[in-house]
């Protein structure tokens, strides 16, 4: 047994996956609960906003493991890695594809929500659903609902697998998604990962918020 | 004799149209929940800061969101699931307890709400709580539009 340890996810790249995480529990409840405090579940969706517009340019110059261009695979990377199973530091070319799909489903979420309202517009309403037609803004809610049942089954999946990669495989990948660290192995992407920068982790975020927040102001809408 | 007649018809006819609104509580209840959202609208645009705050009006939606509140649960009788154009969810029916309870804090909301709203101020921050029961119950038991 190994007990030898490389650096797997840097700090930034953890710090927002379970910021992430409870971006997506925090807005189930605050819709479910927080039915007095609009400003809640909508604060909840421009939170969404600004991480994932924070993940897609850490994914440009973040960690090696947390960059696109080393775990957004080819489908035929994808099927290589099903009869190969080969281990992978970062994201398998599997895992890459859900990463890219849960960033994907939240995002349409968040933005759908900007566009949302409750049926009578009087109890909740998206900083642009005055921009658009009432009818849209029925069918922005409606998709509001739609994709939240679609991240609801890719969550299962997704949880899913991290578990039985866990306990069958061995592998400890929600460990790692913690401590930061794997067990030394022959990885398939690379042996150890280059940490990226908190400094640079502080500017993608504080660029994030100016996107997200610039972005609704471009686009009409008051934040609250 | 044509004295009696008289008030023989019309007592049937004030049963007959008290037997009307009672028999269709669908048709009453739409209305109630009509004028509590019209009573709505005013409030929701001042607590979002597109009309003045109106001391006088937030008092009388308030109380009518109060008033209508107390009826409704009534208005929901086992026999009131289908007809009428109702958005009503069955499970309404499979949860009555909790559901009419949703009025009573409604209710209770509206008329607290009465006592704490002075100003814009205590407007925004207090009208939440009102508003609030509105979405629990349209959440779980009114069918989605679309």
């Amino acid at each position: 047994m190994n007990e030898a340890s490389v650096i797997a996810w840097d700090g930034p790249t953890r710090v927002f996956k379970w910021a992430l995480v409870f971006v997506v529990l925090d807005g189930w409840i605050s819709n479910r609960y927080g039915g007095s405090v609009p400003n809640w579940h909508k604060f909840n969706g421009y939170a969404a906003l600004v991480l994932i517009t924070f993940r897609v340019l850490w994914g440009f110059v973040g960690g090696s493991t947390a960059r696109f261009a080393n775990f957004f695979a080819a489908p035929g990377k994808v099927f290589v890695y099903l009869q190969a199973k080969t281990k992978f530091l970062g994201h398998n070319p599997l895992g890459g594809w859900m990463v890219v799909a849960l960033l994907v489903l939240v995002a349409a979420m968040a933005t759908t929500g900007l566009f949302s309202a409750d049926e009578d517009r009087l109890i909740i309403e998206g900083p642009l659903a005055k921009t658009i037609s009432d009818a849209m803004v029925d069918v922005a809610a409606r998709w509001h609902r739609y994709i939240f049942t679609t991240i609801e089954v890719f969550v299962a999946v997704h949880v899913a697998a991290n578990v039985i990669y866990a306990v069958a495989h061995r592998e400890p990948l929600i460990e790692a998604m913690i401590t930061g660290r794997k067990p030394a192995d022959q990885y398939t992407d690379m042996p150890v990962a280059t940490p990226g920068s908190w400094g640079q982790a502080a500017i993608c975020l504080g660029v994030a918020a100016a996107l997200v927040f610039g972005a609704i102001s471009a686009a009409g809408g008051r934040p609250f | 004799m044509k004295k009696r007649l008289g008030i023989v018809i019309a007592l049937a006819v004030l049963a007959t149209g008290a037997a009307i609104a009672q028999s269709d509580p669908i048709a009453q209840r739409k209305a109630i929940l009509k004028d509590i959202g019209e009573a709505t609208k005013p409030i929701a645009a001042m607590a979002k800061g597109e009309a003045r705050y109106d001391s006088a009006v937030v008092q009388k939606s308030l109380a009518t969101i109060a008033d209508g509140s107390k009826k409704l649960p009534d208005l929901f009788p086992a026999n009131s699931k289908t007809g009428g154009d109702t958005a009503a969810l069955p499970k309404i029916w499979d949860e009555k307890t909790k559901f009419d309870d949703l009025f009573v804090k409604l209710t209770a909301a509206a008329s607290a709400a009465q006592g704490t709203i002075k100003d814009e101020a205590t407007l925004k921050a207090n009208i939440g709580g009102v508003f609030g029961n509105c979405k629990s119950c349209h959440d779980d038991y009114r069918a989605k539009k679309s």
